[in-house]
């Protein structure tokens, strides 16, 4: 097999790279950095209740004080001091498609945003920079109770007691320097509450783009699951790429309650300059099931391991991913989860591709505490390397507390078989056809699980790079 | 003296919570007077011994090999958190790291050399003893040398007064030429009063291989690593440990295949029982390097689980810089099944019988490997005795 057949180009990026003009008429941009003026000034904007305004001033105080950790992908590349922590467009929310400012309009147009909320999602937030430009649901999904808008609505309105009980509960400050820092200078995301019993049957979605060059965004996802709920959220996220750093630094907090069920969904598709250090976790009570699907092919940098707290007894979680490093790509990613109630269980299932020097690393910890009498939990991580100038590395944790837990753990890794291409090309297929048909068939199990719209697209991504177009 | 170091440092570090990236040796007032390995038993013909040799010694064994792993060094980035540079001072990387070197300096420690000829396949075994006081705080190095397609098999045991307290620390390094295979084999049997550790550090040059087998039985907190460098093409590793924990027993271990040359093998097998309040760490990396095309690695882990309060954590970990390898890696751990079970009590055996008999079973799947009738026999007394 020839070594030119055997390379692999990035992906082609077009429709993500369309940058549009900011100026200054247009859009409002906090200067760069992260101070303690700074922070007052987004509170100002933002009308934070009087807590949350001293909320950001500790977490920043937080952020001050606490260390990168030595553990992941470097980032030295990442100046914060060259970041603008708020951008935003002088338009506000909107709820048409038709009042949103033309230009942005047409990028979500190009994304597909609007024409996927017409055919296939119950709701959509669309996110521009540093603030939500759009947020609709539908009237049938309103009507059964659901809550669905922009946190900031959220935090001063009807639900603004929920918010404050819920809001950085699970994702304290303290947790990581990032999670410091977004407390400070979160902005944007989206606040759902499913009420008990109400089955939102086709899923919301949240659409993340970030557009200034040089900022951060620090969206806050606040998902409440009432007993015996269930709901689909699917996120979604792109940006043009520069040549000059971009921060996501989100949060995302689930409360899965009991009986009730969520599945949350990702495509996460940033670009190569962007550092994703993005952090998110469920609470899971009685009885109640969290699923989580992700698949990573962008950003230059990515810390992400999603958790999962199985607190409530007989809960249970499935977590499914796959992460596709390339050139100059480090792609750090996996999964946790904490066993604390009885009879719990947790599947984790990832894939890992890497190729043009890209380097992926599974990440991941089950920890099983003393009391998760009859805990099972079952891991598997597959990674697959395309060349000899990549890196594919598997580090995964368990911290088994109780003896009274079942506990399997699977990882391989290898490269694609000359036999299987053989075997393929033998029917009829062509060397690239016979790579990308394997590579497809790897990455089958994240992809059985996305909505259909949502597998295509990551199936079109992969035959894209295995095809070179 | 009052021992504090960091040792068996994780290959790739991760999230600080898990407390697996390195453990920490903390004991203290040692008074250690002994720093001689005891001369083997008998030395079979073929093999020879030199005893007090210093550690510039060890480094002109090592020269050749060490060249070569210099030379195969490329640009390729190491993991994210490498913690590869911490042991690079080391004369032969181990599996506890430079920390056990600058013990072994400090305190003057000169090493027993053990040296199979040129050629000479020994099937008779060396036999080391280690047969502590109470009291006793002893510290000890040996190389194995297989020179150049020859076989020697050293076979170690410590041994100790039942209620004794006192420290052993170890550390055994491994060169196998081009190849010449080294067997060795560890056996653990110290009394609960006595800390321990046993740190090992092989090269494998083309076609050789080294077979190890660790039974860790005893001592109360004890500390093991075992690295490897599969150096030369189709080198091959194959390790085989057993332990068994009971009490308040710690057992923290760090096994690393460096898998650089083409074509090599790794095997890792580990079984172990936790009893009571036990703790156990267990840290196993298959690093596959780049240019390590066509190698294959395999580690598989085993524990049963046999009360409430231990605690067992576990970081298997393949790094992986080649397109063409095949690594992988299985981990079962848990309690005896109730199919197990229902299938012994419905043969009359009660629960507890059918747990020490499981123990048995596990100890002795690996102890059987050992070529020495004797020590096996010892091994099943000893078990007998501790449960």
């Amino acid at each position: 097999m020839s070594e030119n057949n055997k390379a692999v180009v990035d992906i082609d990026r077009s429709v993500y790279d369309i940058k549009d003009v900011e100026n200054e008429q247009d859009f409002y941009r906090m200067e760069d950095g992260f101070t303690e003026d700074i922070v007052r000034k987004i509170s100002e904007e933002k009308h934070d209740p009087e807590w949350m305004r001293e909320f950001r001033l500790k977490s920043l105080k937080i952020y001050n004080e606490l260390e990168m950790p030595d553990w992941g992908p470097d980032t030295d590349g990442l100046d914060m001091n060259l970041i603008s922590s708020y951008v935003r467009s002088k338009s506000d929310m909107k709820g048409k498609w038709e009042d949103v400012p033309e230009d942005i309009k047409n990028t979500f147009e190009r994304l597909g945003i609007p024409e996927a909320e017409r055919e296939s999602l119950a709701g959509v937030g669309a996110q521009y920079d540093s603030e939500l430009v759009y947020h609709n649901v539908k009237d049938e999904v309103a009507a059964q109770g659901v809550v669905y808008t922009d946190m900031e609505s959220a935090l001063t309105g009807e639900y603004a007691d929920m918010v404050h009980e819920y809001f950085m509960k699970l994702v304290p400050p303290t947790d990581h320097k990032y999670a410091a820092l977004h407390g400070a200078v979160w902005s944007g995301g989206s606040f759902v509450y499913v009420p008990k019993g109400v089955k939102v049957d086709i899923p919301l979605q949240s659409y993340f783009r970030l557009n200034a060059a040089g900022a951060g965004q620090f969206e806050h996802t606040l998902i409440i699951v009432d007993e015996g709920a269930d709901l689909h959220f699917i996120e979604g996220c792109s940006a043009p790429k520069y040549n000059v750093a971009n921060l996501h630094a989100g949060c995302v907090e689930l409360f899965v309650k009991k009986n009730a069920r969520l599945r949350y969904s990702t495509i996460e598709n940033w670009s190569k300059n962007m550092y994703n250090l993005n952090t998110k976790r469920a609470l899971v009570e009685e009885g109640a099931r969290m699923e989580w699907v992700s698949g990573s092919f962008g950003s230059h940098t990515s810390y992400l391991y999603p958790m999962t707290i199985l607190k409530g007894d007989h809960s249970n979680m499935e977590y499914t991913g796959i992460t596709f490093a390339g050139k100059g790509q480090n792609l750090d990613t996996g999964a946790k989860v904490i066993h604390q109630g009885k009879y719990t269980s947790s599947v984790i299932s990832t894939k890992s591709i890497s190729k043009s020097g890209g380097i992926g690393t599974y990440r991941s910890s089950v920890t099983i505490n003393k009391e998760a009498k009859h805990a099972k939990t079952s891991v598997s991580c597959d990674s697959l390397m395309l060349d000899s100038i990549s890196r594919a590395d598997t580090i995964p944790g368990m911290d088994i507390r109780t003896n009274d837990a079942d506990v399997g753990h699977e990882a391989k890794i290898g490269r694609i078989s000359d036999e299987a291409v053989f075997y393929l090309m033998s029917r009829g297929l062509s060397e690239e056809d016979a790579r990308a048909l394997i590579v497809s068939g790897f990455a089958n199990p994240v992809s059985k699980e996305l909505p259909l719209e949502y597998a295509v697209e990551m199936n079109n991504l992969i035959k894209l790079e295995m095809s070179g177009g | 003296m009052d021992l504090k170091m960091k040792v068996n440092h994780l290959p790739a570090l991760t999230y600080r919570f898990l407390k697996s990236n390195d453990s920490e040796i903390d004991a203290k007032d040692l008074y250690i007077e002994n720093t001689k390995t005891p001369d083997p038993l008998d030395i079979p013909e073929g093999v020879s011994v030199k005893s007090d040799a210093s550690e510039d010694d060890i480094r002109d064994i090592f020269a050749k090999v060490n060249a070569k792993i210099e030379a195969k060094k490329t640009d390729i980035p190491g993991p994210n958190g490498d913690t590869a540079p911490l042991n690079d001072a080391q004369t032969v990387r181990t599996g506890m790291g430079v920390e056990i070197d600058k013990l072994m300096n400090e305190m003057n420690v000169k090493s027993l050399v053990i040296t199979s000829e040129e050629g000479r396949k020994v099937t008779e075994p060396v036999h080391i003893k280690y047969d502590l006081k109470d009291g006793d705080c002893t510290l000890g190095s040996q190389v194995i040398y297989a020179k150049k397609d020859s076989e020697i098999t050293v076979i170690m045991e410590y041994d100790s007064e039942p209620e004794g307290k006192g420290f052993l620390g170890l550390q055994t390094r491994l060169l196998a030429e081009e190849g010449a295979k080294i067997n060795l084999v560890k056996v653990q049997m110290l009394s609960e009063g006595f800390i321990h550790f046993d740190d090992i550090g092989s090269v494998c040059d083309d076609n050789a291989s080294v077979d190890t087998i660790n039974m860790q039985l005893g001592a109360g907190n004890t500390w093991g690593g075992n690295r490897t460098a599969l150096l030369g093409d189709a080198s091959t590793f194959d390790n085989h440990t057993g332990y068994l924990c009971r009490n308040k027993q710690s057992y923290d271990m760090n096994y690393v295949a460096d898998q650089m040359g083409k074509k090599t093998q790794s095997n890792m097998i580990f079984r172990g029982v936790l009893l009571d309040e036990a703790v156990k760490t267990f840290r196993g990396t298959l690093d596959f390097k780049a240019g390590s095309a066509g190698s294959v690695g395999d580690e598989q882990e085993d524990t049963l689980l046999l009360s409430p309060d231990v605690i067992n954590r576990t970081m298997p970990v393949i790094l992986c810089g080649e397109e063409d390898v095949d690594g992988r890696h299985g981990a079962s751990i848990g309690q005896l099944g109730d199919d197990t079970l229902f299938y012994m009590e419905s043969r009359g055996i009660d629960e507890e019988a059918a747990k020490k008999l499981m123990i048995r079973a596990r100890m002795e799947s690996i102890a059987r490997m050992i070529p020495d009738e004797a020590i096996i026999v010892r091994i099943q007394q000893f078990i007998r005795t501790i449960i």
